[in-house]
C-alpha cells in the first residue's frame, strides 16, 4: 500500500527544530502526473538504446519504481547522537 | 514428547494444575502460531528487518539508531538493482571495490538475491561492545 504520511524530524536532542507531518499522498499524485506524460518519452528512449542496455532498464522502469514506491509504507529511520536528530517515517 | 508437554503432565502428576488447565496447556502447545506459519511451507513470514543501535552500560556516546525495513521493499529494489545497465555495473564494482567488497554484480542473478532476502529471517545479530547492536526481523 501507498504511504499517505511522511513523518519528518530534524532537530538538536533538547530543541524543537524541524518537525513536518506531510501528506506525502499529494507528491505521488503529482508524480503519477509527471510519469504519465513522460511515459511516450520513456518509451521512445527505450526503443533507441535497447541494443546497449539501457533499453532495458527503462522499459521496466515504472513497473519497479511503482513497486518501490508502493512499499515504502512501514519504513521508519531513526538516528540520533550528541548532535542530531532525525526522524523519517513512512506511514 | 516435548519438553513442555513433559512439564505440563509432570505439573498434573503433581497435583499443581487440573485436568482442564493441563488440557489448555498441551492445546496451546500444540497449537502452531498460525499468524507466523505462512502458507509456503510453513515458513515464519516476517515483515521487516530491524536494525537498532543502542548505547552499551559504559558508552560514553548516546548514539542511537532504530532503522525498520519493509521486507518487500528490499526486494522491490533488489529487483530494481538487476536491472541497471552493464556499463553502469562496472563502475558499481570499481566503486565497492575501492570500500573493500569484491563483488561482481553482474554475476548476481534475481534468484540469487531471492535466495538472500527469503533466508535473512533466519538471521539474528547481536553485538555487544561499546554499543549495543541488534540486527533481527520482526
Amino acid at each position: 500500500m501507498l504511504p499517505f504520511w511522511l513523518r519528518l524530524r530534524v532537530c538538536k536532542p533538547g530543541r524543537r527544530g524541524f518537525r513536518l507531518w506531510f501528506p506525502v499522498i499529494l507528491i505521488w499524485i503529482i508524480l503519477g502526473a509527471l510519469l504519465i506524460a513522460l511515459f511516450p518519452l520513456v518509451l521512445l528512449a527505450a526503443l533507441i538504446t535497447w541494443r546497449n542496455g539501457s533499453g532495458r532498464f527503462l522499459l521496466f522502469l515504472y513497473p519497479m519504481l511503482a513497486a518501490v514506491l508502493w512499499n515504502l509504507s512501514g519504513l521508519h529511520i531513526e538516528a540520533k547522537d550528541d548532535e542530531n536528530d532525525v526522524l523519517i517515517d513512512f506511514a | 514428547m516435548s519438553e513442555e508437554k513433559r512439564k505440563v503432565l509432570e505439573m498434573l502428576s503433581q497435583g499443581k494444575i487440573t485436568v482442564d488447565e493441563a488440557e489448555k496447556l498441551l492445546a496451546a502447545i500444540g497449537e502452531p502460531d498460525n499468524e507466523a506459519v505462512s502458507s509456503t511451507g510453513g515458513k515464519r513470514q516476517w515483515k521487516y528487518l530491524r536494525v537498532v543501535v543502542d548505547p552499551g552500560p559504559g558508552s560514553e556516546s548516546k548514539d542511537k539508531v532504530n532503522i525498520r525495513i519493509p521486507f518487500k521493499l528490499i526486494r522491490a529494489g533488489l529487483k530494481f538493482a538487476a536491472f541497471i545497465p552493464r556499463e553502469y555495473q562496472g563502475q558499481i564494482d570499481e566503486a565497492l571495490k575501492e570500500k573493500g567488497m569484491n563483488v561482481d554484480l553482474s554475476k548476481i542473478t534475481p534468484e540469487d538475491l531471492e535466495e538472500i532476502v527469503s533466508n535473512l529471517d533466519d538471521m539474528t545479530v547481536e553485538v555487544d561492545g561499546e554499543d549495543k547492536v541488534r540486527v533481527f526481523c520482526e
